[in-house]
């Protein structure tokens, strides 16, 4: 008969530090192609690249979120990853995301990729104990108080990124109903030869991007957008500050829905490419 | 700025400063110090006061007797106004089998235990001596090596004095920082350079204190670091017979250079001297690359003793290759066609094999592409191999299957950028010394590790395996391969490379991959009738030889080596059976002369090889595959 694992309260660290998470997906493949030889037989498959593992996971913020964690940063190195007694230690991160809905809790999204060995058949049933004498929480971060910093998203001036000028109406936002954070990037891997672990997971293509969703998004984008900086706050039920995600980048896409019964609801999306300068060697 | 800094096309390279720390990667020239070289003969800058010189640059510098034995070393600083002491000569005295062996092709002469030369007529109150020598290494740490020491004459302070007062410069100790040490008289000073099976130059300025310092100081230095001050030395100092050598040393002492001027010299000056011996003997000038993270101080110096665990001139210290790097073999052949189809490959020279090589280094940071960078642009500044050639290559580690020592000569480069901070950069280097009379192979090697000798007791064999077989046959003897199923034991006799049921194979045994093409061109003469039509004629025989291009793909690291190595042994031109595929399915003779290897991933090379068919009888004596064994009588 099938055994199945239960867990709740899912035991879930990175780098040490505890979060607590609602479910942690992980997997791995193989990029293997087939030899077939000039008499038709199959002399195996080969490999055409090493293990590329993914971990998902979703968890509450219940602190500010962790530098290892900023995917836009210039820190390449990797993290360990471990729950239910199976530990990663080339964890690679690449993107976080939330959601921010009226008086929900904000559960964040953070997805790696990983490389090198993990033992996954040791995979045991969660202690009672140990479930129940894990610490609970603080804090948890909830839509409640968390914010979006709408008076300065457009600038003072209400630029909008082409023209402007003086007697130009300043370009305002809206009631922001609900809005979501995203910060990515992709991880190329690097390896030295003889070797299937990487010597170097590096970090290109560095995106953050907000979407929202307000009853009314001002002037309409010119061709280059809207230029925009916003924050966002993440604070607990309680209004305690958690983390906060700034955005400085172009408000590029602007919807406006109405449809028969239901209120106007305005969206847009604002993207930013992350870059840093070079340091001079 | 040093010339080699002018040279490069990358900024931010700096002279090397030991009070500086420095980050891995991190670029450096190194000269010593930032003087500029002087000749002790220069009098550019007025009077020299240069009192005696002795060094190993022409032969008129000594005297010979007919078994090349010196019996003077001239003093190269001729005093014109007193012809007396025009040749202040360093003799070797009474004893005859005492002289030392002068060799022409080196640069120094070498002085072994008791040997010695001496001379009389140098003595100055105050002095600034410069020698520069290569002490070899002792088995008894603790016995003390003669340099040179000064004295009234030979054999007086021993007279009257038992220990001293002769003025010796001594060496003893194990070579590791605090405990070799450099002796003045008894005064020990903890060396910061190695001592031993290294040149080292050693600078004593001698004050009498009658001026300056309150007393009488001698101050050592070495490799332009100050050591110490040693107070009231031996009268020795002050006499003016010098004894070199005597050096208690069954190994030797190289003596390359010593110089010495009357009087105290300038830091400036003692830099620029200094300097001149560092540059006439030392290969240790020009760039070198920090492997890690240097803190800062002396012993961290290229020279120091710390040196070579924080900089380095050996590329595999810094980077590994990546995968996607590649070979290209062509054989240089003289071909002579015969007609009929028939031909002939001579192999041009022993170097048969025109092998370049495609070195991938990929996501690298700007730092670490500088460091490659430089290190590529300063490749011909390598010291010169020999009078006769130009200069040494660079020393590295190629991928498998490839040597692990090889020569290589960096030829282009191609540097990338995909992205901020990210790198890549592809290497050209060409490998031009392996010899195709080398049993062991030119590129793919027996190294007895992955490739073995075979032997009746050596064990365990998987599919694919090479071994070396040693006969006193020439027809037995050379490479074979293993194609019976993997065992962990020994072969029996009847299945080992020479038995009756062999599992082993000298044959190409190798399948190519399932997508191939063979074009065919048939060769004919025609004969084109002006405004009429065209007559073919068949070529005379053979009229239908072979010229095709085959592909393995994807295969493991063992297959490749065998493949390889396969090649490597057919050196481009040798002749070996091969059995076309379906629908041909016939055996032809073949010659290989081009190949291509890419290391894709861990066990995924792609090989490409070019076939050309060989319309003659295959003979054994086409192969050169002595092995020549050097004994000593």
């Amino acid at each position: 008969m099938a055994k199945f694992i239960n867990y709740r309260n899912i035991d879930f660290k990175i780098n040490s530090q505890n979060f607590y998470s609602s479910q942690i997906n992980l997997s791995a493949s193989a990029s293997v192609d087939a030899v077939v030889l000039s008499d038709g037989s199959l002399l195996n498959y080969a490999p055409s690249s090493a293990v590329v593992g993914s971990l998902d996971c979703d968890f509450y913020l219940t602190g500010s979120l962790p530098s290892f964690l900023n995917v836009t940063g210039i820190d390449e190195s990797a993290v360990s990853v471990s729950f239910a007694d199976v530990t990663i230690t080339g964890a690679y991160p690449k993107s976080i995301s939330f959601n921010v809905e009226p008086f929900q809790p904000i559960l964040i999204s953070a997805s790696f990729d990983w490389y090198g060995n993990v033992k996954v058949e040791g995979f045991k049933e969660q202690g009672v104990l140990k479930r129940l004498r894990k610490e609970t929480p603080e804090y948890i971060a909830n839509a409640y108080k968390s914010y979006l910093d709408k008076e300065s998203i457009f600038g003072s001036s209400g630029q909008d990124g082409s023209s402007g000028g003086a007697g130009q109406a300043v370009d305002t936002l809206g009631d922001i109903v609900s809005f979501s954070y995203s910060s990515s990037c992709d991880r190329p891997s690097f390896f030295n030869v003889d070797e299937v672990i990487p010597s170097r997971v590096a970090k290109l293509n560095k995106q953050c991007e907000i979407n929202l969703s307000s009853n009314n998004l001002g002037k309409l984008v010119s061709i280059n957008g809207k230029n925009a900086t916003t924050t966002i706050y993440l604070k607990d039920f309680y209004g305690t500050s958690l983390s906060s995600f700034q955005v400085s980048g172009v408000l590029s896409n602007q919807s406006y829905n109405v449809s028969n019964g239901q209120y106007l609801l305005a969206e847009a999306s604002i993207q930013q490419t992350v870059t840093e300068r070079k340091t001079l060697v | 700025m040093s010339y080699l800094l002018s040279g490069l096309n990358i900024q931010n390279i700096s002279e090397y400063d030991y009070t500086q720390s420095y980050n891995k990667y991190d670029i450096i020239d190194f000269q010593l110090n930032a003087e500029k070289s002087i000749y002790p003969s220069y009098t550019g800058l007025g009077g020299t006061g240069l009192l005696f010189w002795f060094n190993n640059e022409y032969i008129e510098s000594f005297d010979l007797d007919l078994n090349n034995n010196i019996i003077s070393w001239k003093n190269k600083y001729a005093i014109i106004e007193d012809e007396d002491q025009q040749y202040a000569n360093l003799l070797q005295l009474s004893d005859e089998t005492l002289r030392p062996f002068v060799n022409f092709n080196n640069n120094y002469i070498e002085l072994f235990e008791d040997q010695f030369l001496s001379g009389s007529g140098f003595d100055c109150p105050e002095k600034t001596i410069f020698i520069c020598f290569n002490a070899s290494s002792n088995q008894d740490n603790n016995s003390v090596q003669n340099i040179f020491r000064f004295d009234r004459e030979d054999g007086w302070a021993e007279s009257n004095f038992g220990t001293g007062p002769s003025g010796y410069l001594r060496i003893k100790g194990k070579d590791s920082l605090g405990e070799s040490k450099i002796i003045i008289d008894e005064q020990e000073f903890n060396a910061i350079c190695p001592i031993y099976d290294t040149l080292n130059i050693i600078t004593l300025i001698q004050e009498s204190g009658t001026s300056g310092p309150s007393g009488p100081v001698i101050t050592i230095r070495q490799n332009g670091k100050e050591l110490g001050n040693y107070y009231d030395y031996y009268s020795g100092w002050l006499s003016g017979f010098i004894k070199l050598g005597d050096t208690n040393n069954s190994n030797g002492v190289k003596y390359y250079d010593m110089f010495c001027f009357s009087g105290v010299l300038s830091e400036s000056e003692l830099d620029s001297y200094e300097k001149y011996l560092f540059e006439e003997y030392f290969d240790s000038d020009g760039l070198y690359f920090a492997k890690k993270d240097v803190p800062a101080g002396f012993s961290k110096s290229p020279l120091g003793y710390t040196g070579s665990d924080y900089w380095t001139r050996n590329i595999d210290d810094l980077f590994k290759l990546s995968y996607g790097s590649s070979a290209e073999f062509s054989a240089k052949l003289s071909k002579s066609n015969f007609g009929d189809g028939y031909q002939s490959n001579i192999s041009r020279n022993i170097n048969s094999l025109n092998s370049v090589f495609s070195l991938n280094y990929d996501g690298l940071t700007d730092a670490q592409a500088k460091c490659l960078i430089t290190y590529f642009e300063n490749t011909p500044e390598a010291k010169v191999k020999s009078l006769y050639e130009g200069f040494s290559g660079v020393s590295m580690n190629l991928f498998q299957p490839y040597k692990k020592n090889a020569e290589l000569y960096f030829l282009d480069i191609d540097h990338s950028t995909p992205y901020n901070n990210i790198n890549n950069i592809s290497i050209k280097a060409e490998s031009l010394y392996d010899s195709n009379l080398d049993y062991r192979g030119m590129l793919v090697q027996l190294d007895d590790l992955n490739i073995r000798t075979y032997s009746d007791d050596l064990e365990g064999f998987e599919y694919n395996d090479v071994v070396y077989v040693e006969s006193i046959f020439f027809s037995e003897r050379g490479y074979y391969y293993y194609t019976g199923a993997k065992t962990n034991g020994v072969i029996s006799e009847n299945n080992g490379p020479l038995g009756n049921d062999s599992h082993f194979t000298k044959e190409f045994y190798f399948k190519q991959d399932v997508d191939y093409s063979i074009p065919e061109q048939i060769r004919l003469v025609n004969i084109d009738y002006e405004s009429s039509t065209k007559e073919y004629l068949k070529d005379g025989i053979n009229y239908n030889n072979l010229e095709f291009n085959l592909s393995f793909s994807n295969r493991s690291n063992k297959e490749a080596r065998a493949l390889l190595k396969f090649f490597d042994d057919k050196a481009g031109f040798k002749i070996f059976r091969y059995t076309l595929p379906q629908p041909y399915n016939k055996e032809i003779d073949v010659y290989c002369p081009e190949w291509s290897h890419t290391y894709n991933f861990y066990n995924n090379n792609d090989i490409r090889v070019k076939f050309t068919q060989f319309k003659a009888k295959s003979l054994e004596f086409t192969n050169f595959n002595t092995k020549i064994d050097f004994v000593s009588i």
